[in-house]
This record gives C-alpha cells, sequence and structure tokens, in this order.
C-alpha cells in the first residue's frame, strides 16, 4: 500500500502521477479510479479567468497524507496519488487530481466521496476566484 | 508571554496581514489564544472564540498547551480542490 502527495505550482499536467511503483502491487489493482477537478469559468453568474490557491504547508502535506492513510487503511485500499495546485490555475485547467488504486470499484468509489469530503473540511488550502 | 497565529485566505485578506499577535498569561492554552483574538479584534468575537487553532501543523484541542516557540495558525474556511 502506499501514498503520493504533491503540491506543485500552477495548473497540474495531463500526466498522472503514480503511488504504486512495484509490480506486485500493481498486479493486485483490480479497479484505478481517477477524479480530477478543473477550474470552472463562471461562479454565480460571473466569468472566472482563474483560481488563485494558497496552501499552508506542511500543514497541507502532512494533513494530506495523514488523511489519505487513514482512507488507505479504512477502504484497504492499495494505493493513493493526491496532486493540488498552489499558486494560480486559469479556467479550464486541472488543479486538483485524486488517483485511487484498488482490487474492486466499491471501495474506491466510496473512498473517493470520503477522501473530497474531508479534504475539503480538514486540509488548508485556500481558493480565490479572480474574476475577468 | 506573546504568541503569533498565522491567518490565510480571506480572513488574511479581510484583516489585511498575514499574522496576528497576542499576549497571553503563562502557561496558556489553544483556549486561551481564542479568548485573546476575541478580546482584542471585538468585531470578529463570536468568529474568534470558536476557530480552530493549529500548532506546529497539527489541529490542536482547546486544552492543549501553546508556547511562544510553536507555530500557531488559524484554519477557517478552507476549501481546496
Amino acid at each position: 500500500m502506499s501514498v503520493l502527495i504533491s503540491i506543485s505550482q500552477g495548473p497540474l499536467s495531463s500526466e498522472r502521477l503514480l503511488a504504486l511503483h512495484s509490480a506486485s502491487a500493481a498486479h493486485a489493482v483490480g479497479a484505478t479510479v481517477v477524479f480530477e477537478g478543473i477550474v470552472r469559468a463562471n461562479e454565480q453568474g460571473r466569468t472566472i479567468r482563474a483560481l488563485s490557491y494558497e496552501a499552508y504547508e506542511p500543514m497541507a502535506t502532512n494533513s494530506l497524507t495523514q488523511l489519505a492513510n487513514d482512507i488507505l487503511f479504512k477502504h484497504a485500499l492499495i494505493a493513493i496519488t493526491v496532486e493540488h495546485s498552489r499558486g494560480e490555475v486559469a479556467a479550464g485547467e486541472r488543479s486538483f487530481r485524486l488517483t485511487i488504486d484498488s482490487a474492486h470499484r466499491k471501495e474506491a468509489l466510496a473512498a473517493m466521496d470520503e477522501f473530497i469530503d474531508r479534504m475539503k473540511r480538514d486540509v488548508p488550502i485556500w481558493k480565490t476566484a479572480i474574476y475577468i | 508571554m506573546t504568541i503569533r497565529v498565522l491567518i490565510f485566505g480571506a480572513l488574511a485578506r479581510e484583516m489585511s496581514c498575514k499574522e496576528l499577535v497576542v499576549d497571553v498569561c503563562a502557561p496558556a492554552t489553544v483556549r486561551d489564544v481564542n479568548m485573546s483574538l476575541a478580546a482584542k479584534f471585538p468585531h470578529k468575537n463570536t468568529f474568534f472564540q470558536s476557530a480552530r487553532l493549529a500548532v506546529n501543523h497539527a489541529f490542536a484541542m482547546p486544552d492543549a498547551p501553546v508556547q511562544p516557540t510553536d507555530e500557531v495558525a488559524l484554519i477557517e474556511l478552507v476549501g481546496g480542490g
């Protein structure tokens, strides 16, 4: 079981990072669920140029690591990879990606929802809309 | 003793700074810091009384001790993703 956390400047690339490195772990995977958060161009009727993300590091990294390990054990997952942006991310670009590898679909989907809900409640990352 | 409290996001913009400074009597707890913030900024009294504080990068209970050398941060209204 493995966890990889990455907080990086600007939008995420289209290429996913992978927490899984060992062939034996990869062979146990029967489901990979990927969620990507994309900056919406509209919010409450106003046009957004970008979102600006502010992270309190290293608490954000610690919190994400703790949360990922907690979810990993609770749902008996194989791997969790978390990628989050800091700084400015333009509308249409990716700011968050959560990749969950598990033996079966059900636990990965349940873990996905729980992870995002808890992240939005407890992980010290803030976003501010930059309007046109 | 003096405690510095880091602030972020909308609160930092509203207060026009990145940290707040309060004086508390030693030995102090997280609750004492909350109460000092509430007393110093009466226009946000209710908010500061119950605001979540982290000490050295982890959320802290109200009874947790606080030292001037600790890194204290106010973590409210997060919303990444």
